[in-house]
């Protein structure tokens, strides 16, 4: 009976572990999604300015704004994207498992995540640079990591944010007692309700959390920046057709606000480009010359699609975190290269 | 005679609560402590908090991020169950509607299935996109439909003579128990995809009602065994001398009033399905808790939580309490020929 039982095990995980598998051989997720006409995003749902829901029940957020311009890509309809919010703990399984195809989640970029020993995943340029810091109450006088000595700080598990604040305050020495939440929001409120002394996350998500405070005014946050927190789209690792369209998607995004083309102007740049066979490298960004696209296995148009969507880089990023959204954080090292930022696209050739 | 009943409020105010020295400090204590924190909480809700984020979203309370050209469906369907559950506390003494009821009971599901799913000329809406109150009333009442068959079949098979098929659901019922909940779950959302071929995609939605199922049919099949062994072996040995077949006396006599003597029990389960199906909120689907916990990073309605919480418990005690008000209606109607 036992000897039975353990056979049925055996060639039924034999049989699973045949089964199982991100993409049947050869086909490409790329192709799969173009089938189904429907790209599945993995969100998180729950950080102001990135992504979060909208009284009528769509997202909204600058990751959202990744999900659709690639579905503007590679379907040719930004709207033809299902969001799939995902906690920390689950999204890299989501994307192996084929839950789902991107993963736009404020994710980090670092060795680990990235390699084949790691979580293997392919990492899509980087979207945003963040960093992680603290936020203090003003009244409490911290203004370095030393003064938090022996302190309670708020934290959210299972994230680098939790490694990076332990790696920082063991290099300095100093003691200090983690109080770990599920979520950032979570751990705002614990910090709010007088829990902790400071809760640290990244920059970006401290300013947008602030923002929603009573009294923004009367919190600080600390000089000192414990960490690179690049963040990039993600997608299961060993598919090198969708992580070369997805990676310049974001290129092309970038490419657009370094040649000035919008939203508001991609009609008529497209009805310039048209006329003047003189203007080829605009000719070939908008697809009218080469076949850009058909070598990424997308329309050749894809960057117009894009643009038609979301704008470009600096479009997306003013309409989600800029001076007038209401999680406004100044552009720094997010913008391109010709204004003091990092982002620079290779030649689109 | 006023003063006369007013004198005898007083006495018993003073022999109940104030007999002596150490009962009036305790009392007073009490007293204050309770005036206070009723103060402090009514202040809080009508001068503190900010209520435009629950009345601002209701829709999205109720219907997640379902299509907003669709909101009728579930709409109708809610109206209809609030309906029934007023006819069925109300006015189902009169003998037409009595006879009706269980019917009715029985046919929202499929309706429900249908309104909020598509199909029979509606448009079908994903269950991805199905969302808020209507996906945790769907998960309770779904597994709790399809645990409840499972559990009999389980507590039957407990008390089977025949020894595989004992053992047999003495093991599952055992692991079931043994295991919490939410490893359950896990398992369901996220091990059960990696066995599953490439293309056959089980929904989210599907996969949590079955998580739900399994694990609740476990501890469905132990409280019908207390019913069951609540009825006395002479019951049995009576019908059997009547003339009745084994099955007979399990389906007319043994199993109705095992159900009866467990629905206390049984009540108890589905309440706490109810408020499990929060754990789905985790695990990423945006039922009541996880939209709530989505429209929190709303930056117009950052730092909302206690409203925002506060407005949560009310709603789950709402639907606890008419639950259990319709199971108390139940158990009255069972015991109606026992007199």
């Amino acid at each position: 009976m036992i000897k039975l039982f353990s056979r049925a095990v055996i060639g039924l995980s034999l049989l699973c572990s045949a089964c199982a598998g991100p993409t049947p051989n050869n086909l490409s997720r790329l192709d799969l999604i173009q089938k189904r006409g429907e790209l599945n995003c993995g969100v998180s749902g729950k950080i102001p300015g990135f992504s979060f829901l909208q009284s009528d029940g769509s997202y909204e957020g600058l990751d959202i704004d990744i999900c659709k311009a690639m579905a503007a890509a590679f379907i040719g309809n930004s709207s033809n994207v299902q969001y799939r919010p995902l906690t920390a703990a689950e999204r890299f399984t989501a994307l192996k498992t084929g839950e789902i195809d991107i993963l736009s989640r404020n994710t980090t970029h670092n060795l680990s995540r990235d390699s084949i020993g790691g979580n293997g995943l392919t990492f899509a340029p980087v979207v945003f640079h963040d960093g992680q810091g603290l936020m203090v109450k003003k009244s409490s006088g911290i203004n370095s990591l030393e003064e938090l000595r022996g302190s309670n700080i708020c934290v959210g598990s299972g994230t680098t944010t939790e490694q990076n604040l332990n790696d920082a305050f063991q290099e300095r020495n100093i003691a200090y007692k983690p109080i770990k939440y599920q979520d950032l929001n979570q751990v705002v409120a614990g910090y709010l309700q007088g829990r902790c002394k400071a809760m640290t996350s990244d920059r970006s998500q401290l300013a947008a959390a602030r923002s929603g405070f009573r009294e923004p005014k009367s919190h600080v946050i600390l000089e000192e920046v414990l960490s690179k927190e690049p963040l990039a789209p993600a997608s299961a690792g060993g598919d090198q057709k969708l992580s070369d369209a997805m990676r310049w998607v974001i290129y092309a995004l970038f490419a657009a606000e370094e040649q000035g083309i919008n939203k508001d102007n991609i009609n008529s740049k497209l009805l310039l480009a048209n006329s003047d066979p003189t203007m080829t490298s605009m000719r070939r960004f908008l697809g009218i010359d080469g076949e850009l696209g058909k070598k990424l296995g997308l329309k050749n148009e894809f960057v117009v699609n894009i643009i038609r969507s979301t704008g470009n880089y600096g479009e997306i990023y003013e309409r989600h975190l800029g001076k007038n959204s209401s999680v406004p954080i100044p552009r720094g090292l997010n913008n391109i290269y010709k204004s003091g930022g990092l982002f620079i696209a290779p030649p689109l050739k | 005679m006023q003063m006369n009943t007013r004198s005898t409020y007083i006495k018993l105010i003073r022999k109940n609560f104030f007999s002596n020295k150490l009962d009036s400090l305790i009392s007073t204590v009490l007293i204050i402590f309770i005036v206070w924190s009723l103060l402090k909480i009514t202040s809080w809700m009508i001068f503190v908090a900010n209520w435009s984020v629950v009345s601002n979203n209701l829709s999205l309370f109720t219907f997640g991020s379902y299509p907003r050209l669709e909101y009728w469906r579930p709409t109708l369907w809610l109206i209809i169950l609030i309906f029934l559950t007023l006819i069925t506390l109300f006015w189902s003494k009169k003998g037409i509607l009595r006879k009706y009821i269980p019917i009715a009971w029985i046919g929202m599901i499929p309706i429900g299935l249908i309104l909020i799913g598509g199909g029979l000329g509606l448009t079908p809406i994903h269950s991805r996109q199905w969302g808020g109150l209507t996906l945790t009333l769907i998960l309770t009442i779904l597994a709790s439909v399809i645990s409840f068959p499972l559990g009999i079949v389980l507590a039957l098979g407990r008390q089977s003579k025949i020894d595989v098929i004992h053992k047999a659901c003495r093991i599952y019922i055992e692991v079931m128990r043994a295991v919490p909940l939410i490893a359950v779950l896990f398992f369901g959302q996220l091990l059960i995809p990696l066995f599953l071929p490439v293309g056959l995609e089980i929904s989210r939605v599907l996969r949590a009602i079955l998580s739900f199922s399994l694990f609740v049919a476990a501890y469905i099949a132990e409280d019908l065994r207390g019913g069951l062994q609540a009825i006395p072996k002479t019951q049995k040995e009576a019908a059997s001398v009547l003339g009745f077949s084994p099955i007979q006396t399990m389906q007319l006599i043994v199993l109705p009033q095992a159900i009866r003597t467990a629905i206390p029990s049984l009540t108890n389960q589905v309440i706490g399905l109810l408020q499990n199906t929060s754990l789905m909120a985790i695990l990423g689907l945006i039922e009541l808790l996880g939209i709530s916990r989505s429209l929190l990073a709303n930056p117009n309605y950052i730092g909302l939580y206690m409203e925002v919480y506060v407005w949560l418990a009310f709603l789950y005690w709402a639907v606890c309490t008419i639950m259990a008000l319709l199971s108390r209606h139940l158990e009255k109607q069972l015991t109606y020929g026992r007199g």
